[in-house]
């Protein structure tokens, strides 16, 4: 009872401090969304049928990676380096309430946009998907894992390396990621390193459930992110409680 | 006593020493000052109780049981107000001390009425519905301090309540937090302003690196001072001449001004030897008052931080 009040209290804390951000979110996960669908095809004038919806289910996919483990990363840390958070710490609440509300607030930022990236793409390229009835918690699932991996980050690592690194993750993740490409496309390697990271799942989790005609959907991309999202949350949460 | 710490010690993983064997109590209804320097090792002392950090050893009790074993309930039994302002851009006052009360188990009736009396008592009427971004920030301390009393715990712990707000104000909110402490709260109040110290605290404790150097009422720390009064002298920067206190008490130089300690039968002689020597143009001006809790503070640690002063706190003899 107390966890579900606190819960309330705090989502209702947080949705207030973050509401000015929301447009401004939007705005640039609407910007990111733009940029993929209008920038790609001219690099590649020639696009064939798979990359076409490719491009159109890695928009929302790097539209979510790019709130949960870019903007949430530098907030939180910056939150940490200010000392907000302590203060939301020290509230007389247990802090599995302040996580999960915190979480939810974020979610809440994340879903417009990635809505707003399917429309985009499908306006673009004129498509006609049939998204599939999992797509929700599909959604959710690799916007929960993004915000709880991003949450970690900026957790444990002091806010100067939270920000390279969330830099070097915009690179990773635009130019390196098999999110608007197949991951066959990739060196070996890299193939193999993204089978177990957890962005090449995000990826086949979201155009799975987006355009269920064009692409299938791996059982195991849901166990990678079960497993990360878990990490992410534990790190987060023992960062959390821990006393320094 | 309700709040017990004993032989509290804290070093962080640095090797700083921050808290050493510090042993302190405050008892229902009493308001505990902690005073010292920046890096004296408050605020650290403050963490501990509330959870945030964890001591290296000694033990935080609150009515008997041990805090460090239950974070938890120490974050229930304690009101806070952080040194750092609140995080509550984006709220009104009303959304954020409502916020926090209803927080703290109370219920929206109650929080309502005890809001409506804090926000008149601190006179915050005029902002309640404005976005806490767009406060001042003076105004949004006194938000914080509403937050951390809306709902009191059995202890309040308040890190330098008074910064930045406005002299007027800053009386109503040591009103409220005399009043907290009449209803029964243990009050532990952190701040490096000695002058407000001395007036609003019951008993205090001065910490310097991170141990207790003196703890007592103000007027026990003022006795041990050996001096009833204190003269003030501010140096003539031109004069070559450094004034030699025929006094037996302690003198202590701060910049350019030299704080004599002068025996109450001493005040004739004292005036004479400073308008001597501000005739020969060895100083500027003088002020001879009674000793405050300000020089117990400057005999003890060797230096003051100093604060913006109310204006009531001008000198009680000034020849200039």
């Amino acid at each position: 009872m107390q966890l579900l009040r606190s819960y309330q209290l705090l989502v209702t804390w947080q949705a207030l401090r973050k509401k000015a951000y929301l447009p401004l979110m939007m705005a640039v996960q609407t910007l990111f969304s733009l940029g993929i669908v209008l920038g790609y095809p001219l690099l590649f004038p020639t696009l064939d049928r798979t990359s076409i919806y490719l491009i159109a289910t890695g928009a929302p996919a790097i539209s979510m990676i790019s709130v949960g483990l870019v903007a949430l990363p530098q907030t939180v840390g910056e939150q940490r380096t200010e000392g907000s958070l302590a203060y939301m710490r020290s509230l007389p609440v247990p802090r599995l309430s302040y996580l999960v509300a915190d979480l939810t607030v974020w979610l809440g930022i994340v879903i417009p946009g990635v809505v707003l990236g399917v429309l985009v793409g499908a306006w673009r390229f004129g498509l006609d998907l049939q998204v599939s009835p999992l797509v929700v918690p599909a959604m959710v699932m690799v916007a929960l894992t993004a915000t709880c991996l991003g949450y970690a980050l900026a957790s444990v690592l002091p806010y100067m390396l939270t920000v390279i690194i969330t830099q070097a993750i915009v690179v990773f993740v635009f130019m390196f990621s098999p999110l608007t490409f197949l991951p066959s496309k990739l060196p070996a390697w890299l193939e193999t390193i993204h089978s177990i990271l957890p962005i090449q799942a995000m990826g086949e989790v979201t155009r799975g459930t987006i355009a269920p005609n064009e692409f299938g959907l791996p059982p195991g991309a849901f166990l990678v992110l079960a497993v990360w999202c878990v990490l992410g949350f534990g790190v987060t949460y023992a960062a959390m409680t821990r006393r320094g | 006593m309700l709040l017990q710490l004993e032989e509290l010690t804290k070093v962080y993983r640095t090797g700083t020493r921050a808290n050493d064997q510090i042993s302190l109590a405050v008892g229902e209804g009493e308001v505990f000052g902690l005073l010292g320097h920046n890096g004296a090792g408050k605020t650290t002392l403050v963490n501990q109780v509330v959870g945030l950090l964890r001591p290296t050893s000694g033990t935080i009790r609150i009515d008997g049981r041990d805090m460090v074993a239950d974070p938890g309930l120490a974050r229930r039994l304690c009101s806070f107000q952080a040194q750092a302002q609140v995080p509550i851009d984006g709220l009104t006052p009303r959304q954020a001390i409502d916020l926090l009360g209803q927080l703290r188990g109370s219920s929206k009736l109650e929080v309502r009425r005890r809001r409506e009396r804090l926000v008149d008592a601190l006179d915050l009427g005029e902002w309640l519905d404005i976005d806490a971004a767009r406060l001042s920030g003076g105004v949004k301390r006194l938000v914080a301090f509403a937050m951390a009393a809306v709902s009191p715990g059995r202890v309040v712990m308040l890190d330098e309540p008074t910064n930045d707000v406005d002299p007027v104000r800053r009386r109503l909110l040591w009103r409220q937090v005399r009043t907290l402490a009449d209803h029964g709260a243990a009050v532990l109040l952190v701040t490096h302003n000695v002058i407000e110290a001395e007036r609003s605290v019951d008993r205090l404790a001065i910490l310097d690196g991170g141990r207790v150097i003196a703890e007592g009422t103000p007027a026990e720390l003022k006795g041990r001072l050996g001096a009833a009064l204190r003269l003030e002298l501010v140096l003539s920067p031109d004069s070559a001449v450094v004034p030699i206190s025929p006094f037996p008490g302690s003198s202590v130089s701060v910049g350019n001004r030299l704080m004599v300690g002068i025996p109450m039968d001493g005040a004739g002689q004292a005036v004479t030897w400073a308008e001597s020597l501000q005739r020969a143009g060895a100083i500027e001006e003088f002020t001879l008052g009674p000793a405050t809790l300000e020089d117990v503070y400057v005999a003890l640690v060797g230096g003051v931080e100093t604060r913006p002063a109310e204006p009531e706190e001008a000198r009680s003899a000034t020849a200039a």
